[in-house]
């Protein structure tokens, strides 16, 4: 069992904690326990506004330097959002030497003050700069995983599975900070739905913002760009869409009924977590991991007949 | 007569020297981070932005009117409030400007003169119950002060 450290973020605990409880699950079974960095803080959840220049790195940075402390030169998360702010805190710190040696000078004044001489020079430690290498899991599963045995791992619940992939903004863009996969032309989900022994739908939205924080501030406009996602996804003969990311989650999955209320002619569509689909084929069944319950669209349309009917051992093949 | 030439200046944009080579473009650049001057006015911004049908005045046009000092203008649009930060435009630039960045820059000036365009009290509390920290996150700290 490889021992990954991991950061969780807010949302994976409280408002996603179904895209948690799979992707643990499912790592898991491929040998990999993800083990929670401790102690963790917010990461500052956006992508930084522009003038908070050392701010917005403090979080990120301070949990990034602790774990390379203890010995670690690796992370990986699974929130789009921690992975975007991550990613580019650590890309200003292998790149931007003033501020690398301000937020390194803010960290060091933070630390505890100490009444003793300590054994070892506690300021002696070098700057931070990005020693520690951030995976998104999805990234993960695609360079140390490898595809080739993940697809002989997987069972083939999924086998044929018509389902588009869906990127959203922040997983691969600003391009050159993160550089996970080709922001116009990605191929990284595709490739995990094929391993998955599943069909990847190609359509042309896969990329195109489902709205982000819109849906807090202006829903109908972010009501009009997901029922284009989704219907597009449709037109293109997809049952269900994986996404990876907890808002991209909310917008395109739990607000189906808002957008059918402003879309005429809008159909549900099935919406999933690269987590529950890598979880289903890898045969795990247990409802409290999969966490269906925190869905409100219905996952018939995709997992109806083969997955879950295959798992609750539904007549439909015998009566052949 | 009178009527007819107070319209025509009113549709027309003040290129006076102060504005051009004023204050304003020079706090953009600092506050993004980006040179404005970089822009050419290809348009590949507006073109890929999937909010641009939502937009009274489009990316590319954010960016010449930045470019001019047009300050007033840009910061009574409903662009600055509607952009979703995707970075769309931001990878697509030919010039590399992040003109996210540039967006930013300007819901920062208008809050810092303005009231908050997007306030704890305008949230619906079923939304609140449910919506990912992210969303808020976003929300609160590029719509209010």
């Amino acid at each position: 069992m490889i021992n990954l450290p991991y950061y969780p973020g807010c949302t994976l605990k409280q408002r996603s904690s179904h895209l948690e409880s799979s992707a643990i699950a499912a790592m898991e079974k491929l040998g990999v326990r993800l083990s929670e960095i401790d102690p963790w803080t917010c990461c500052g959840a956006v992508p930084p506004p522009s003038s908070e220049r050392i701010m917005n790195l403090i979080a990120p940075v301070r949990m990034l330097r602790a774990l390379r402390d203890s010995g670690e030169n690796r992370l990986v998360t699974i929130c789009d959002f921690c992975y975007n702010v991550l990613k580019r805190a650590n890309h200003s710190m292998r790149t931007d030497d003033l501020r690398r040696k301000r937020v390194n000078a803010f960290l060091r004044e933070n630390e505890p003050v100490r009444d003793y001489l300590p054994e070892e020079e506690p300021y002696g430690l070098p700057d931070y700069s990005g020693e520690v290498r951030v995976y998104h899991l999805m990234e993960y599963i695609r360079d140390e995983i490898g595809y080739e045995r993940l697809s002989k791992e997987v069972s083939g619940r999924l086998e044929g599975m018509p389902i588009a992939s869906y990127y959203g903004c922040v997983m691969l863009r600003p391009r050159k900070e993160i550089e996970l996969d080709d922001p116009e032309n990605p191929t990284i989900m595709e490739a995990f739905v094929s391993a998955l022994h599943a069909t990847p739908v190609p359509y042309p939205y896969r990329t195109e913002c489902c709205g982000s924080y819109l849906s807090v501030s202006a829903p109908d406009a972010s009501s009009r760009l997901a029922a284009k996602i989704l219907g597009s996804a449709r037109d293109h003969g997809a049952k269900g869409v994986v996404v990876s990311c907890p808002l991209c989650f909310y917008n395109l999955e739990s607000r189906q009924e808002q957008i059918a209320r402003s879309s005429p002619g809008f159909k549900p569509m099935p919406v999933i977590f690269f987590t529950q689909l890598l979880a289903i084929a890898l045969g795990i069944d247990d409802p409290d991991v999969l966490g269906f319950g925190m869905h409100r669209t219905s996952l018939e349309g995709l997992l109806g007949a083969s997955a879950i009917g295959a798992a609750s051992g539904s007549g439909r093949e015998k009566d052949r | 007569m009178d009527d007819r030439r107070s319209e025509t200046e009113e549709q027309r944009l003040l290129l006076r020297k102060e504005a051009v080579r004023g204050e304003f473009g020079l706090s953009v650049d600092e506050l993004s981070g980006q040179h404005l001057y970089a822009c050419y006015q290809c348009g590949n911004c507006s073109a890929g932005c999937p909010l641009a049908s939502e937009m009274d005045i489009l990316p590319s046009m954010v960016m010449r009117l930045a470019q001019l000092g047009q300050k007033d203008e840009l910061l009574a649009s409903r662009t600055i409030w509607i952009c979703a930060s995707c970075f769309q435009c931001t990878v697509r630039c030919p010039r590399g400007i992040d003109i996210q960045q540039v967006m930013d820059a300007l819901r920062q000036m208008a809050l810092r003169e303005k009231v908050d365009h997007f306030g704890p009290d305008d949230i619906d509390p079923g939304l609140a119950a449910t919506v990912p920290q992210p969303g808020l996150v976003s929300a609160y700290r590029k719509l209010s002060t």
